[in-house]
């Protein structure tokens, strides 16, 4: 069998190692448009800030190709499907009884005069380019304080930049965090001395208006967003409800094609979903049982703290904090019906590995213990 | 050496948890995780994260792996083998006997 992944993102990349580990035996194509593929989160923190380069996050070394028997073709793109098979930019016919689509996604632009011009933070190049400007005294503007503005912002006052951080939201990740972490990490912004204005942006022309008015900036980064890659499928005529619509085992309205990360993900999720679309894929292909679902979970790292949430704070009813926001290391826990259904951290990552096993092994918890930092978590999950 | 270098008392390491011992104690060029697992196997790795600067003592131990405290990789407690991304590179593991309640490590020795 003939398996061509598209697209060398961590969903694609994921895809093809779960393929292996499972034991899959035949021909093995990724093609990405890239030098090699690489991991993205580093893109707004260490890459943005020179501390490491593109040899140093990529995803896989290179003779890992070669010892997983990946056929590796870079700096292509994947113009057409094509039945039995997928073609390349030059022509070329890539046969496949198999194809994944892990095309990922590009960063959206807001319809406000201007936007164009702005960086945003999708790929190595968009970093390149950022940090380009991102000098010692540059004064910045980021739109959109979420995961990736958050970590520009944080990563711009690192270079000795003077940033402005707009949103029009005044608790971002409230949703994934809750409301007084959200309040709390926002705040960090105003204490590495970043201005936070509470407003949208109406135009990019000559600097930017702001809610305050016209303001001049060097550089513009908008942090606000992705929009998934489905031309390759729309082309294909593979349905398309904003992101290509999949199944369970990421198996899209055409049975011989799958779809992974970004571009496929219909529900809420980052780097470990992404991994586990691929894991699902690869065990689809394998005709194996699919991996268990997971909570989701994700990090994001500003100002020298490390935080990290796990699954849906949203359907929380009562929170618990474990610890104190003045302390070096504390976390909130969120419940429902007596059940953990998230978690979120300061420097306390095993707070959150602790939940996620407990949201799923769905392992009730005392609150008061919860919330005892003398209490060590390892003892809630056993029976 | 033969004997091994004792590093801790067995208790010193709580079941689930890890310790590091300091690299300057035993001699060997990164600071050493003592791992103890949830079936109460005890295990040595380098401490330091082969994907970025985390200890692994301070890792999450289950199930014969530990899990970094920074971006989640996995390494098998056994053999120090990478079994999860982001980190793609094993990490080293070492040699420890307890004798009496007492840890010995053996550095640079496979277990």
């Amino acid at each position: 069998m003939n398996v061509v992944i598209v697209g060398g993102g961590i969903a694609g990349v994921s895809t093809a190692a779960a393929l292996r580990a499972g034991g899959f035996d035949g021909d093995l194509t990724l093609v990405d448009a890239g030098e090699f593929p690489y991991d993205r989160p580093p893109l707004s923190k260490d890459y943005l800030t020179g501390a490491k380069d593109l040899g140093r996050i990529a995803l896989q070394p290179p003779q890992w190709y070669d010892e997983q028997a990946v056929r590796l073709i870079n700096r292509t793109r994947v113009t057409g499907l094509r039945p039995g098979g997928v073609e390349l930019q030059d022509g070329t016919l890539l046969p496949a009884d198999r194809v994944v689509l892990a095309t990922g996604g590009g960063a959206a632009r807001p319809p406000i005069p201007g936007c164009e011009r702005a960086h945003v933070l999708r790929t190595a190049e968009d970093a390149d380019r950022l940090r380009a400007v991102l000098r010692p005294g540059a004064r910045v503007l980021v739109v959109g304080a979420g995961l990736i503005g958050a970590e520009v912002a944080s990563s711009a006052v690192d270079l000795g930049c003077e940033v402005v951080l707009a949103d029009p939201v005044a608790r971002p990740l409230a949703a994934a965090v809750g409301a007084e972490l959200a309040a709390w990490l926002h705040e960090r912004h105003a204490v590495r001395g970043i201005t936070t204005v509470q407003a949208g942006v109406e135009s990019f022309e000559d600097g930017a208006v702001l809610a305050g008015g016209r303001e001049e900036f060097d550089a513009v980064v908008l942090g606000v967003g992705m929009v998934p890659e489905t031309a390759l499928a729309e082309a294909a005529g593979l349905r398309v409800d904003r992101r290509i619509v999949v199944n369970t085992g990421q198996v899209t309205s055409n049975p011989a094609i799958l779809a992974v990360g970004d571009s496929a993900r219909s529900r809420d999720g980052h780097w470990e979903a992404a991994q586990h679309d691929g894991a699902r894929a690869a065990a689809t292909i394998l005709g194996a049982p699919p991996p268990p679902p997971a909570a989701p979970w994700f990090w994001t790292d500003r100002h020298g703290r490390h935080v990290e949430a796990v699954g849906h704070m949203a359907q929380a009813d009562r929170t618990v904090l474990r610890g104190s926001f003045a302390d070096p290391a504390f976390s909130v826990f969120g419940l429902r019906d007596g059940l953990v259904v998230a978690a979120a951290a300061v420097d306390d990552p095993n707070a959150v590995r602790a939940a996620r096993r407990m949201i799923d092994r769905r392992i009730p918890a005392d609150p008061a213990r919860l919330g005892d930092p003398a209490v060590n978590l390892r003892t809630l999950l056993r029976p | 050496m033969t004997d091994g270098i004792r590093v801790a008392a067995l208790d010193d390491v709580p079941e689930g948890e890890g310790i590091a011992i300091d690299k300057a104690i035993i001699g060997t060029e990164d600071n050493v995780a003592l791992l103890r697992d949830t079936d109460g196997g005890l295990w040595a790795l380098n401490d330091t994260c082969t994907h970025e600067d985390a200890s692994l003592a301070d890792g999450w131990v289950e199930d014969g792996y530990v899990e970094c405290p920074l971006h989640s990789s996995k390494f098998c407690l056994k053999n120090g083998e990478v079994q999860g991304l982001p980190a793609t590179r094993d990490t080293c593991p070492h040699r420890v006997e307890v004798r009496d309640g007492e840890v010995y490590l053996f550095p640079n020795q496979t277990p």
